[in-house]
């Protein structure tokens, strides 16, 4: 059972993981995304990269699945933001992190970071995240504290 | 402040074709429906083991109408549809010649990303994408000239429902430009 009160500096469970050549393949067919870098080794490393480069929205992905099972459906994503720092090749294993910066009515802002093995971040963001309320129109989900502007 | 990329390379002529085109809506179309197959692969792919994101008993009881996306799923698909046939992909694989100009012969990696995310995406959903090239920007960085270019894609239902904001970065540069 997941705590549903968090205070400020509360960090979630940390999310290891590698990202292997074979998930990168199969992330860049599900995403019908046919750049080279990501499936090319040889054509990667002629791009001037050290293998094949982990996708930005596969490093996104991870970094909320992060904050999302670590949270629990209590909560939902809001916004997002992430700036890459450096890339991430496959195979390695990175870590992902969250940690709790803020405390609002019913939402809260987390810390995002992903850790490279060396200890440098390759990717830091911001995530906010809101209470799961139900319409009670018609029973689906509705959400509370969306920011009424762009990130 | 006042950078521009060097007169005669790619990454300059890629600047004076595209910059004058920052602020306009560079398209708005239908992208089909949304799958409840596309949702449970794309949670697969990134090891998501929700069954919000597989079963639609388990999405209904957690409040969702059908099977739900990862929060993500939407900006991550790189083409929607039968996509691009191979002779019109660059050298790199990526589709030039569509409404978001990645310039031929240039490098192109994701630079960052602000996504709001309104309402959650469902299978079944008809989704439609507008997208607005807000800023073309050329910086000088230690990796040699680059432009960043960042569209916002506005993803809503047929029926106008936002479902989320995507503010996306790219950067690109001259392959002579790398370090």
């Amino acid at each position: 059972m997941k705590s549903t009160t968090f205070e400020v500096g509360d960090v979630l469970p940390r999310l290891r993981h590698t990202a292997t050549p074979l998930q990168l393949f199969r992330y860049s067919a599900v995403t019908w995304n046919p750049h080279r870098i990501h499936f090319d080794e040889r054509y990667a490393r002629d791009e001037g990269h050290a293998g094949v480069a982990r996708h930005s929205h596969l490093r996104a992905a991870l970094a909320l699945r992060c904050v999302t099972e670590g949270l629990g459906p209590e909560w939902h994503v809001a916004d997002v933001a992430y700036r890459l720092r450096r890339p991430v090749y496959a195979p390695v294993e990175v870590a992902y992190t969250a940690r709790v910066t803020a405390l609002e009515d019913d939402g809260m802002t987390l810390e995002l970071i992903e850790e490279q093995p060396s200890g440098e971040v390759g990717f830091e963001g911001t995530v906010r995240v809101s209470r799961t309320v139900r319409d009670d129109t018609d029973g689906t989900r509705a959400s509370t504290a969306l920011v009424a502007g762009p990130v | 402040m006042s950078f521009t990329p060097e007169a005669g390379t790619p990454l300059a002529a890629y600047y004076a074709e595209t910059q004058p085109r920052a602020g306009t809506v560079l398209s708005r179309r239908s992208l089909g429906t949304l799958d409840a197959v596309t949702i449970g692969r794309y949670a697969m792919t990134i090891g998501a083991a929700d069954p919000i994101h597989y079963d639609a008993a388990a999405a209904r009881s957690a409040g969702y109408a059908d099977v739900v996306a990862p929060p993500n799923l939407l900006a991550a698909i790189v083409e929607w549809g039968v996509g691009t046939p191979e002779t019109a992909l660059g050298a790199d694989g990526t589709p030039h010649g569509g409404e978001v100009p990645l310039g031929e012969g240039l490098r192109v990696m994701g630079a960052g990303e602000e996504m709001e995310l309104v309402n959650p995406a469902v299978a079944g959903t008809e989704i439609v994408l507008e997208t607005t090239l807000e800023a073309v920007t050329p910086k000088q960085t230690r990796a040699g000239a680059c432009v960043f270019v960042t569209t916002l894609n506005t993803f809503v239902t047929a029926e106008g429902a936002v479902l989320n904001r995507n503010r996306r970065t790219v950067v690109l540069r001259d392959p002579l430009e790398e370090s």
